[in-house]
C-alpha cells in the first residue's frame, strides 16, 4: 500500500493513523466538532452539522469539567462547602454561594443582621459587574475585537480591587457565612467605591462608542441568534438571556432576598432576543449595579456599625472576639461551626447570579453533614439555547452567539 | 424605592450616515488613546504591589498563644492544616515532659480562605499581607512547626520597589509609590 488512502470520512496519514477532518453524514451535510480545545470557549464541545457554511444542527456536548460538586458537598460539614461551591464560578463567588448560605440559615433558624445583608448585596453587585465584564471580554475576543477585550479585563480589575479591599481575597472571597458575613468595610472603602463607580460610568460611555455602536459589531450581532420570547420560556432560560428575549424574570424582583426590595434599581428587559439585545442587557445591568453600589455604600457609611453576625451567634462571642469585631471589623467564627449539627429539614435557596437564577436544595437529617445538596446553576439551564439559537446561521456567527449567551462551562458542569 | 422592570428596546437598524458617524466616533476614541494612552503596567518584580493589611496571605502561627484546641484543623476545607504532637517541658512539673498538640500547614493544599485564622479562639494565627513566594521543590511547602512560626522571607520586597494600587476616578487603577519599605 503506498501513498494516501481515502477512507470513509477521512484519510490515512503516513503513520497509518486515521485523520478525520470532518464527517460526512448525509448529502452535503458534514459534522464539525468545535472544541473542547476551542480558544476561549473553555471546556465544552459543540458538535455542529453544516450544509456548506450553514449550520443545520447543533449539539452542545457538556461535562468536561464535572467535579461532583453535589457529592463533595455531602461530606464536609456545613460551612466548608462554601469555598468549594465558589469554584463553580470564581469571578461570581459571592453570588453563587449566597443562596447556599441562605438555605443553611433557614435550616439553622438564624438570620443575618441588616448591616450584614447590605454588605452581602454590596459584594454581590461588585461580583456581578466583574462577572459581566469578564463575559464581555470573552465575547469581544470571540468577535476579534481585542481592544474591548483589553478594556473589559482591565476595568474588571478595578472591581476585583474593591472586592479585595472588602474581603481580603481577589476572587474566592468566602464572604457570607451562615448568620452573617466575615468582614465589615475597611476605612476609606466608601470613597474608593464611589471613585470606582464614577470611573465605570465614564467607561460605559466609551464602551458604547467603541463596541456597542461600532458598525462592524452591530452588523455581526443584529438579528443574530434570535431566541423568541415563547422559545426562551419553553427552554427555561434564565438571567440576561431570558431578559434579552423580553421575559422579565429576575429573582431580585420576583422574590427579593437580602435587601434588594429596599433599593432603587431597574432590571433591564429587551424584547428583540438577538445577540445585540443580550449584550445590551448586560451593559445596562452594569449601570444598574453601579447604582446599587452607590446606595449601599451610602447606607453603610451613614449607619453606625453593628455586629455583622446573627444575635444568637454574637451572644456566644467571648470578649476577645467582640474586641476584634469592633477594632478590625472581622467577624470571627466559633469553633463549634466546624462540626455543627443543623436541625433536620429541607430548604431552598434562590439567588440571581450574573448569569441567571441559581437554586440550591439543601436537605439535612440532623447530622454534621448535609444529607443532600442539589445545585441548579444558570449556565446548566442556558446551555440548551445553543441547540436552538445556532441552526440557520453561518459558522462565523457561532462565536457571536456563543459569546452573547455568556455560557460558563465550570458552572454548568459543576 | 423598590426594584422594577425597565422595558427597553433597541434602536432600529440604522442608516448609512449613522454608521459613518459611529465609525468616526470609534476612530476618534482610538486617536484619543493613541495620543494619551492610559497604561498601568506593574513592572513585577522590580515593582510589587503593597497589599492592604487585611489581605489574606500566608498564615503564621504564634505558638505561645496556641491552646491546642484543633479548631483550625477541623475547619480547614482542604485539609491543609493538621495537628501534630510534640514533647514539651511541663511548666507545672519541672524536669518532666508533656505532650502537646500544635497545628502545621501544607501549603500545597491551602486555599487561603482564612477560616483557620477566623476560627482561632485566641488569635494564635494571623495572615501576612503577601503571597508571592516561590518554592524550589514541593517538599518545602510542607511547613513544620518551626517554619510555621516564622514569617517567610519576602524576597520580592528585597529586590523590588513597593507600589500601592489605588482606584482613580479618571484613570481607573493607578500605582502610587510607597515611601516606607517596611
Amino acid at each position: 500500500m503506498s501513498g494516501e488512502v481515502r477512507v470513509y470520512g477521512g484519510w490515512r496519514d503516513d503513520l497509518g493513523l486515521r485523520v478525520i477532518p470532518s464527517k460526512r453524514i448525509g448529502k452535503d451535510v458534514y459534522e464539525v466538532f468545535i472544541g473542547p480545545q476551542h480558544p476561549g470557549s473553555g471546556h465544552m464541545r459543540i458538535i455542529i452539522r453544516v450544509d456548506g457554511d450553514v449550520i443545520v444542527e447543533a449539539d452542545p456536548d457538556i461535562g468536561y469539567v464535572h467535579r461532583t460538586m453535589e457529592k463533595l458537598g455531602e461530606i464536609r460539614g456545613w460551612i466548608k462547602p462554601i469555598p468549594l461551591f465558589e469554584r463553580m464560578a470564581i469571578h461570581d463567588a459571592c453570588n453563587i454561594t449566597l443562596p447556599y448560605v441562605r438555605a443553611v440559615e433557614k435550616l439553622m433558624g438564624v438570620e443575618a443582621p441588616l448591616r450584614a445583608k447590605y454588605l452581602r448585596v454590596l459584594l454581590c453587585e461588585i461580583n456581578r459587574i466583574a462577572s459581566h465584564l469578564y463575559g464581555f471580554a470573552i465575547f469581544s475576543i470571540f468577535l476579534g475585537h481585542s481592544t474591548m477585550y483589553m478594556w473589559a479585563m482591565g476595568d474588571r480589575e478595578v472591581f476585583i480591587q474593591l472586592a479585595e479591599e472588602l474581603t481580603g481575597a481577589r476572587l474566592t472571597h468566602s464572604y457570607p457565612i451562615p448568620g452573617g458575613v466575615r468582614r465589615d468595610i475597611p476605612q476609606g472603602f466608601p470613597d474608593m467605591a464611589r471613585r470606582a463607580v464614577r470611573y465605570m460610568r465614564k467607561r460605559l460611555e466609551e464602551y458604547r462608542k467603541m463596541f456597542l455602536e461600532n458598525p462592524v459589531i452591530r452588523s455581526r450581532l443584529e438579528g443574530v441568534g434570535v431566541i423568541p420570547k415563547n422559545l426562551a420560556a419553553e427552554l427555561g432560560l434564565v438571567g440576561p438571556n431570558a431578559r434579552g428575549s423580553g421575559i422579565a424574570y429576575d429573582v431580585r424582583i420576583i422574590e427579593p432576598y437580602e435587601v434588594y426590595d429596599e433599593l432603587d434599581f431597574e432590571v433591564p428587559v429587551y424584547t428583540e432576543g438577538d445577540a445585540l439585545a443580550r449584550t445590551y442587557v448586560r451593559v445596562e445591568e452594569i449601570a444598574q449595579s453601579l447604582r446599587i453600589i452607590e446606595q449601599v455604600v451610602d447606607w453603610l457609611e451613614k449607619k453606625p456599625r453593628e455586629p455583622i453576625v446573627d444575635e444568637s451567634i454574637y451572644k456566644k462571642y467571648p470578649p476577645l472576639h467582640k474586641k476584634i469585631l469592633e477594632s478590625q471589623g472581622r467577624a470571627k467564627l466559633l469553633p463549634w461551626m466546624a462540626t455543627m449539627k443543623v436541625p433536620a429539614g429541607a430548604a431552598i435557596g434562590r439567588g440571581e447570579t450574573g448569569r441567571g437564577e441559581i437554586i440550591y436544595y439543601v436537605e439535612s437529617d440532623g447530622g454534621v453533614n448535609p444529607y443532600r445538596v442539589r445545585i441548579v446553576t444558570p449556565s446548566a439551564r442556558n446551555v440548551i439555547a445553543f441547540k436552538y439559537a445556532l441552526p440557520g446561521h453561518r459558522v462565523m456567527d457561532l462565536p457571536a452567539i456563543y459569546g452573547s449567551l455568556d455560557y460558563f462551562p465550570p458552572e454548568a458542569d459543576r | 424605592m423598590a426594584p422594577r422592570v425597565g422595558l427597553r428596546s433597541l434602536e432600529k437598524r440604522r442608516t448609512l450616515i449613522d454608521g459613518v458617524r459611529s465609525n468616526i466616533h470609534v476612530l476618534m476614541l482610538g486617536v484619543k488613546y493613541f495620543v494619551n494612552p492610559r497604561r498601568m503596567t506593574l513592572v513585577y518584580p522590580r515593582e510589587y504591589p503593597k497589599l492592604s493589611e487585611g489581605y489574606r496571605g500566608f498564615i503564621i502561627l504564634k505558638k505561645e498563644k496556641c491552646i491546642s484546641c484543633a479548631a483550625c484543623a477541623r475547619i480547614c476545607p482542604s485539609a491543609a492544616m493538621k495537628m501534630i504532637r510534640v514533647q514539651e517541658p511541663d511548666p507545672k512539673h519541672p524536669g518532666k515532659a508533656k505532650m502537646k498538640q500544635y497545628p502545621v500547614i501544607n501549603y500545597q493544599r491551602c486555599i487561603f480562605c482564612g477560616y483557620c485564622v477566623d476560627v482561632c479562639p485566641t488569635e494564635a494565627l494571623y495572615h501576612v499581607n503577601y503571597h508571592d513566594i516561590v518554592y524550589d521543590n514541593l517538599a518545602d511547602m510542607f511547613w513544620d512547626l518551626e517554619t510555621f512560626q516564622r514569617e517567610p522571607e519576602y524576597k520580592t520586597a528585597a529586590e523590588g520597589r513597593p507600589v500601592r494600587i489605588v482606584i482613580h476616578e479618571e484613570l481607573g487603577l493607578v500605582k502610587v509609590p510607597v515611601e516606607d519599605k517596611a
